[in-house]
C-alpha cells in the first residue's frame, strides 16, 4: 500500500484530522498494538490492527439477529385478574396503543422496539460481513449509513428494563407471571450492545469509501 | 447540512421541547381503571405510586429516567446551545455532550412502560389501562431532545466564529 503512493509524504508528517472533534493531530507508524488516540477528546484514531473485532460484530450482530425471533414470539408476561388472564408480546402494546386512538405513540413503539432493532442488526452485520470476507458487496455504502441513522433509535436496551419495571407495577393490579419472551429481548439488548462495542466504524468507513 | 444549519436545529428542537416539558409533565399519562376505582396518573404521579406501594428501588429508576434525565437533558442543552462559538469550557462541553447522547435515549422507558400496562390492561371491566394526551406530549419531547442533542455534533463544540473584519 505505501510503495504504490511514493509520491505521498512518510506518515510521520502528515497532519490528520480527529473524526469525532476535528482537532489537527500528527499522524505516524504504529507499532503493533498501538493505538493512535485523540488528545482532545479521547477518541481512538487509529489502531495498528484496524477491524479487528469487526468479525465478532459480525457473529453478536447475527446472534442477535437470532434472538430477535424468539423474542418477538413469545409472550413477555402473563397477567391475570379474577381468571382472566392475557398473553402479552411486544406487538400488543402496539395493537393496544393504536386501537387506543395513540396510533403515532403505537408507531414509535413499533419503530423503535422492532423495526429500528431488526434493520440495524441487518446492517451492521452486512457491513462488517463484507469487511471480513473482504468482499466488495452492493449497497454497503447504504447499509452503513443505515448503521449511523438508527443508532440512536435502537432501543431494545431500555425495552427490557420497561419490561421489568412493567412487571413490578402489574404485581399491584394483579398476578403477573415472568415468561421466556423477556429473556430472550434481555439476550438480543446484550447482544446488541456486544456488537456495538465490537463494530469498528472508522475502519467500515474507510473500507466504503475505498471500494467506491 | 452545514454546521449553522444543525446549531440552528438543535435551537429549534430544545425550544421545543422547553415548551412540551410542561404539558408532559403536567397533563396524565395514563388512566388505570381496576375494580371500578378510576385513578388518572401523571409521569410523577407514576413514581409516586411505586413509591407508595413500597417499591422503592423502582421508583428510583423510573424517577431517574423518567423525570431527571429529560430535565438534566434539557438544561444542558440550553447551556451548550447558548455557549456555541465562544470559547468557555469547551472541554467540559464536550464531556457533558458525550454524556447527554448516553443517557438521552433512557427517557424512552416511560413510553414502552405504557405500551406494555395498555396491552395487559385489555380485561373488559376488571382492570383496563388507557393512554392519555399526556403519554403524547412526552414522547414528543423526549423525540426532540434524543434528535437536538443527535444533530448537534461534538466538533461543532471547537468551532471558532469567523473573524468579523475581513
Amino acid at each position: 500500500m505505501s510503495a504504490l503512493n511514493s509520491s505521498a509524504p512518510p506518515p510521520d508528517l502528515r497532519w490528520i484530522q480527529c473524526h469525532r472533534c476535528h482537532a489537527p493531530l500528527r499522524d505516524r507508524q504504529l507499532k503493533p498494538h498501538e493505538f493512535l488516540c485523540c488528545g482532545r477528546c479521547g477518541e481512538q484514531i487509529k489502531s495498528a490492527h484496524p477491524g479487528r473485532t469487526m468479525m465478532a460484530a459480525w457473529a453478536f450482530a447475527m446472534a442477535a439477529l437470532i434472538t430477535l425471533i424468539p423474542a418477538n414470539m413469545n409472550p413477555i408476561l402473563i397477567f391475570s385478574v379474577a381468571g382472566n388472564y392475557q398473553e402479552n408480546l411486544i406487538i400488543t402494546g402496539v395493537e393496544g396503543l393504536w386501537m387506543q386512538g395513540f396510533q403515532p405513540l403505537g408507531a414509535l413503539v413499533f419503530f423503535s422496539a422492532i423495526l429500528a432493532p431488526v434493520f440495524y442488526l441487518l446492517s451492521v452485520s452486512y457491513v462488517s460481513a463484507c469487511w471480513t470476507l473482504q468482499m466488495r458487496l452492493p449497497f454497503m455504502g447504504a447499509a452503513l449509513r443505515l448503521v449511523e441513522a438508527l443508532e440512536p433509535w435502537n432501543l431494545l436496551p431500555v425495552f427490557a428494563i420497561a419490561c421489568m419495571v412493567s412487571v413490578v407495577k402489574l404485581r399491584t393490579l394483579g398476578t403477573v407471571s415472568w415468561e421466556a419472551g423477556s429473556l430472550w429481548i434481555l439476550a438480543t439488548a446484550v447482544l446488541t450492545m456486544l456488537a456495538i462495542q465490537c463494530f469498528d466504524r472508522k475502519c467500515a468507513e474507510l473500507y466504503v469509501e475505498g471500494v467506491k | 447540512m452545514t454546521a449553522r444549519h444543525r446549531y440552528e436545529l438543535s435551537k429549534a428542537l430544545t425550544a421545543a421541547a422547553i415548551i412540551l416539558y410542561i404539558p408532559a409533565n403536567f397533563l396524565p399519562v395514563m388512566t388505570i381503571t381496576i375494580t371500578g376505582q378510576v385513578e388518572s396518573l401523571t409521569v410523577m404521579g407514576g413514581v409516586m405510586e411505586l413509591y407508595d406501594t413500597g417499591l422503592v428501588p423502582v421508583a428510583v429508576v423510573v424517577f431517574l429516567a423518567s423525570v431527571v434525565v429529560p430535565a438534566v437533558k434539557l438544561v444542558s442543552l440550553s447551556w451548550l446551545l447558548s455557549l456555541h462559538g465562544s470559547e468557555i469550557s469547551q472541554s467540559r462541553r464536550m464531556k457533558v455532550h458525550a454524556f447527554l447522547t448516553r443517557i438521552g435515549t433512557w427517557a424512552m422507558i416511560d413510553v414502552f412502560l405504557l405500551s406494555i400496562l395498555v396491552a395487559v390492561g385489555q380485561l373488559g371491566i376488571l382492570a383496563s389501562v388507557q393512554a392519555e394526551v399526556g403519554a403524547l406530549f412526552f414522547a414528543v419531547m423526549i423525540i426532540c431532545t434524543l434528535y437536538a442533542a443527535d444533530v448537534y455534533k461534538t466538533h461543532m463544540i471547537w468551532r471558532q466564529p469567523l473573524p468579523k473584519s475581513q
